[in-house]
């Protein structure tokens, strides 16, 4: 391990680009240009950012985890673990999969003060003490200092930095019904979807690169040949919808597959939650690395990379290369070298027992040591050692791979994949091209019959995993996972330290627990937990893989932001003359126009009106409603008159109160109910639920018309007269004798037909409540403003009215009761009529009744009336034992004081009794037990 | 006094009058529109699930049909179980509520009718890209398989409960009865809570963004 600069020489990185080749993606006939570590770079459209890197000579890209070693590329791929980069804001960028793009800003990750000289590469020099358990057993004790402990290891977090500021990235998501997807882009996939759509079924085909075509894209002449009429099968097919640079992040239950899609225009990330009929697994194979010492260093990678160089990006991966071949794809690996004008300088063929056992190098490959002790100088190392199946979505299926020695590879057991998936080509078994494409020509077309429905089932084909040499380490040492920096030692101590299952060393090591999810990872892991408990691998299995598949970015899950909010008729006008929003659930309500004191004082002393359109509104019909109110209130209903107007609360089968409010009689089958404004959705589907459930013999009909009409509260002892300027005494006689309290009246409000109008009294004033059809709020609201102005109309907002509710004495269910508060303790005894038959909560109530040990809600008033207590304060025994606790509380600019409401145990519940009320800050003060209501508890403002 | 005009939820454009409602003064154009048509007469009606009233009314729950009740043409949607929605021309809503009353009278069953025209928002999504465009912000498979022309449901469009209607416009055939492509153009009534109806079309504006969605003027049912 080296601290010093990663190469010997300083001289600028020559260029590695090639000249055209047959299957290149660039486009050479324009440039991008970028920058890398703040020097200037460029590259061509279609590289990726490292692909582009390569080219220019960059042989390391970034730092290790833990150690800090250089990383180079070893996947060429979206998988590249040696390729996470910081690119402007955005922290962790496949660098390998990202495709380069003008302006870019690309940087190293967590390397200081530079990636070539990076002073955290010292932990390699401490590196046996930082082996497998290093936290668990470093940081543990002594307890106190972790938040030290955590501030240090922050700063060796091996990641970018992010920005709380999101910008423009733009995501979203859409919802889809294909019948198929088709999970898998190559000559499988392709093959699968194009006879899917033949056969009739929709199919979305979805790939995680950024071109279809999987292996066949640096294939040799008739591999590109298959590939381009692959691609025209595909395109001709309308019932393919093609998606590149997006993967297929799980499967879950009935086929509900979530895809994260990029590289569409306009938008960052898409999250596409497709709910298919079948889904077709078709991945491929996933190249495996080799275990070994010196695996890491830069120069070492698989020989799908050195392909993907050397023919997609038209790039030389290194000058002087030994290759490790145990399979044909390393055989082609070497041809495609040495056609790139690289220097092979052996090929150690594993099939004959050749290979490698170490790489040396500092910052840099420079020679492999052969197993037969040969040393050849090399910047490049090529392997071709084996295959995984990455079987991640099949597993989310419900299926368990197993275990194929002869093959050296996990393959799927067909027996326990349900009906709706199907795997088709190389994750099932190996074949030709031909072979694969048309074992799932008939996976595509079976998906269809599964789909819609189709007739008798067709045969698939078989394919079955060749011939493969096992082949996971050389015993030598080396990195398992390049991610978490996590060695074949590391594996071999958590064995012998106990954690002998596959699970639990996975756990103990983090190995497989990178970014990269096992997909390199897992079986060299699992050979080597085999070895070392003396098991074979079959017999210590996989982990398991979960979703997601890849990595997801928070803003794909988020998408747009969407979170409905109710705007009333009047919320314009609120808008125009400086109302605070107060966001009451999904409302927005105006919480006050700057001064709530004077709103209240306005109240008290001439007119206010308040928008309350939000408070809940139901529409009851039918000749059994007076039945329905009397089960669902406290209180009894039989005998209110047509014209009237009664308050009501609603006890659950519990009796603890779950709502309140008026209900009116508008005609001999008509009512209106209303309910607080959060209980709204609550009581509509308690009622239906009481009527369809308890009584659907009885015949009413409930609509919620919570918005169908603007909802405003004239208040104060100038109501009367503003209200009369906007209705016609003919039409709606506001006189206190013919429209009384508690009574209700419908009729023509400033030229609106068709209102409701209520006579009742929140605030403890002479008010109405009037109920416009909607449409029409905003111009009544205007003519009250307009006609009260010489009466010193006020609009209050949602504050003044809890002030003004409060010194009424008026409690808010949910504010001054809670979920335990039964009836009794809500100050209702005069409400609840016991004696009816029946009604919701009545047994319970009897009960609490007799028990008589229920808090009470009382008034409080602290003997220092400038301390407002904050709603939750406890009220204490002279023990100190708590008593109760404010519910609400505010200064009453009426009464010039504080006051409040209160719940308390019943001894301390008698008026005048002094109690101790402990506040936040831990300050004790006294209060008095009051009566609840603070001001005209006669009634005498309100029943003028 | 004058007639107080009557607003709609959605603010609109430039604005006009018409039947006594401030609307959108745009023409109705363009490949992908939204368009506010809350002015629209709404009338709702609840009766058994499958008697007389559900005869009486031609359509069951989750079709359609254009209509002439007794108040002019309107589109009768299965809104619900025993639960429908009648729309009609702005400014017929006494009338079509009476002539609903009327033409349910006589079934004997127990039947409300209410005007909702001022408690309910109500918008037209309108081109061939309209699915692409929902399908961003609501859940339901909206191939001509599954929500033919003629179908209704009830659904969350981007967390609202909305009522959804597929309506296309300038087909050939209007009975939705099972045929899915009708050669008219794809077009969607979303109706909605009144009090959520900026919101619904703040979200159907967004979620259009990129697929050139535009506001247009009032199109009514025709």
């Amino acid at each position: 391990m080296s601290i010093l600069p990663t190469t010997r020489r300083t001289a600028t990185p020559t260029s590695q680009r090639l000249g055209h080749r047959a299957g290149e993606v660039i486009d050479r006939s324009r440039t991008v240009s970028f920058t890398w570590n703040g020097r200037p770079l460029s590259g061509h459209p279609g590289d990726t950012i490292a692909s582009a890197l390569a080219a220019a000579g960059e042989r390391v890209l970034s730092r290790s985890y833990k150690y800090h070693r250089p990383r180079g590329l070893l996947t060429a791929d979206y998988l590249d673990p040696g390729a996470f980069f910081q690119v402007g804001d955005e922290p962790n960028v496949r660098g390998a999969h990202r495709l380069l793009e003008a302006g870019m800003a690309v940087s190293s990750q967590n390397t200081w003060p530079s990636l070539r000289f990076d002073l955290k590469a010292a932990n390699g020099l401490a590196g046996r003490f930082l082996a497998t358990g290093f936290y668990y057993k470093t940081f543990i004790k002594p307890e106190p200092l972790w938040p030290l402990y955590e501030k240090v290891l922050r700063t060796f977090v091996h990641a970018g930095a992010i920005t709380p500021d999101p910008g423009a990235a733009y995501y979203d998501k859409r919802h889809a019904h294909p019948d198929v997807v088709v999970a898998g882009g190559g000559p499988a996939g392709m093959a699968a979807a194009v006879a899917a759509a033949r056969a009739g079924a929709s199919v979305m085909l979805v790939e995680e690169d950024h071109q279809l075509g999987g292996h066949l894209r640096w294939g040799d002449g008739a591999a590109l040949a298959r590939l381009r009429a692959l691609r025209a099968q595909v395109a001709a097919q309308p019932g393919i919808e093609v998606l590149t640079d997006a993967v297929v992040t799980g499967r879950f239950d009935d086929n509900w597959i979530p895809i994260v899609a990029r590289s569409l225009p306009g938008i960052t990330e898409r999250l596409v939650k497709a709910r298919a009929a079948v889904l077709v697994v078709a991945p491929g194979l996933i190249e495996r690395p080799y275990v070994f010492a010196g695996n890491d260093l830069p120069g070492v990678m698989l020989s799908t990379a050195a392909r993907r160089l050397v023919n997609l990006y038209a790039v030389r991966p290194g000058s002087r290369a030994v290759v490790m071949s145990a399979n044909p794809e390393g055989d082609a690996a070497v041809a495609d070298l040495e056609a790139a004008g690289v220097e092979v300088a052996a090929v150690l063929d594993a099939r004959r027992q050749q290979g490698v056992a170490r790489a040396h190098g500092r910052g840099g490959l420079r020679a492999v040591e052969t197993t037969d002790g040969r040393r050849i100088e090399a910047d490049l190392l090529v392997t071709a050692t084996g295959w995984t199946a990455p079987t991640s979505l099949l597993n989310q299926s419900g299926d368990r791979p197993v275990y194929d020695q002869a093959a050296a590879r996990f393959v799927p057991d067909p027996d326990r994949m349900p009906a709706n998936v199907l795997a088709a080509g190389g994750i099932v078994g190996d074949g030709t091209v031909d072979q694969l494409v048309e074992q799932a020509d008939a996976v595509g077309r079976e998906a269809a019959r599964r789909a819609t429905g189709g007739s008798a089932a067709g045969t698939v084909p078989g394919l079955r995993p060749a011939p493969h040499p096992e082949l996971f380490a050389a015993g030598t040492g080396g990195f398992v996972d390049l991610c978490e920096d996590v060695s074949a030692k590391d594996i071999t101590t958590a064995v012998a330290e106990g954690y002998d299952s596959v699970e639990l060393a996975k756990r103990y090591t983090t190995v497989t627990m990178g970014p990269t999810q096992g997909k390199l990872e897992t079986v060299n892991a699992v050979a080597l937990v085999a070895h070392a408990t003396g098991r074979s691998i079959a017999e210590t299995g996989t982990t398991t893989w979960r979703p997601v598949y890849a990595p997801v970015t928070l803003g794909a899950l988020a998408g747009r932001p969407r979170e409905p909010v109710r705007y009333s008729p009047m919320q314009p006008w609120h808008e125009r003359h400086g109302a605070t929003p107060l966001v009451a659930g999904q409302w927005i309500r105006p919480e006050h126009y700057g001064d709530p004191a004077a709103e209240v004082t306005a109240v008290r002393t001439a007119v206010g009106i308040i928008d309350v359109t939000p408070i809940g509104k139901l529409d009851l019909r039918g000749p059994d409603v007076a039945e329905l109110l009397n089960l669902l209130y406290v209180n009894k209903w039989s005998k209110l008159g047509v014209g009237r107007v009664r308050y009501g609360v609603m006890c659950a089968d519990d009796g603890v109160v779950l709502d309140d409010g008026v209900t009116g009689r508008l005609g001999e089958d008509h009512y209106l109910m209303s309910t607080t404004s959060s209980g709204a959705a609550t009581v509509w589907e308690w009622v239906e639920n009481w009527l369809q459930t308890a009584h659907p013999e009885w015949q009413v009909h409930v609509t919620p018309v919570t918005t169908a009409y603007a909802s405003i509260n004239i208040a104060g002892p100038r109501s009367r007269d503003l209200l009369s300027r906007l209705t016609d005494p003919e039409d709606v006689d506001l006189s206190a004798d013919a429209f009384g309290y508690m009574n209700v009246r419908t009729g023509t409000v400033a030229g609106v037909a068709d209102c409701v109008l209520w006579r009742i009294g929140f605030t403890g004033e002479l008010s109405y409540e009037i109920h416009v059809p909607a449409s029409y709020g905003l111009h009544a609201w205007e003519r009250l403003v307009a006609e009260g102005a010489d009466l010193g109309v006020r609009p209050f907002g949602v504050e003044a009215q809890r002030i003004l509710r409060l010194e009424k004495g008026h409690a808010i269910v949910a504010q001054d009761t809670d979920g335990l508060t039964q009836g009794f303790s809500a100050a209702l005894d005069g409400l609840i009529k016991l004696d009816k038959d029946d009604f919701v909560g009545l047994p319970e109530l009897r009960w609490q009744q007799g028990r008589d040990s229920h808090p009470r809600l009382v008034g409080l008033q602290p003997l220092d009336g400038t301390v407002v207590p904050p709603e939750a304060s406890q009220i204490l025994r002279t023990d100190g034992s708590i008593a109760g606790r404010v519910t609400s509380s505010r200064m009453s600019p009426t009464l010039g004081r504080a006051i409040g409401l209160a719940q308390i145990d019943p001894e301390l519940a008698e008026v005048g009794t002094r109690v101790t009320v402990r506040l936040p800050d831990g300050r004790d003060v006294a209060a008095e037990v009051t009566g609840l209501v603070h001001v005209d508890p006669e009634g005498e403002r309100q029943r003028v | 006094m004058s007639s107080p005009l009557a607003r709609s939820p959605i603010p609109p454009g430039p604005a006009t009058e018409r039947d006594g409602w401030e609307v959108d003064a745009r023409v109705p154009g363009g490949p992908l529109t939204l368009s506010d048509e809350t002015p629209l007469a709404k009338v709702h009606v609840r009766a058994p699930f499958d008697g007389a009233s559900r005869a009486a009314l031609g359509v069951g729950f989750r079709r359609t049909r254009r209509a002439d009740l007794g108040a002019g043409e309107v589109l009768v949607v299965g809104s619900g179980p025993g639960e429908w929605l009648v729309l009609g021309a702005p400014g017929t809503a006494g009338a079509l509520r009476a002539a609903v009353e009327q033409r349910l009278a006589g079934t004997g069953e127990f039947t409300s009718v209410l005007d909702l025209t001022h408690g309910r928002a109500l918008v037209r999504l309108h081109g061939a890209a309209a699915p692409a465009v929902l399908a961003g912000v609501c859940a339901i498979d909206l191939a001509d398989a599954v929500t033919p022309d003629g179908s209704a449901f009830r659904t969350s469009v981007a967390g609202v409960v909305t009522d959804v209607v597929r309506d296309d416009l300038g087909g050939t055939q209007r009975s939705g009865a099972a045929a899915s492509d009708n050669g008219g153009v794809r077009s969607y009534l979303l109706h909605c809570e009144r009090s959520s109806g900026r919101y619904l079309a703040d979200a159907l504006l967004d979620a259009g963004r990129l697929s050139g969605l535009a506001m247009t003027g009032f199109r009514g049912l025709a």
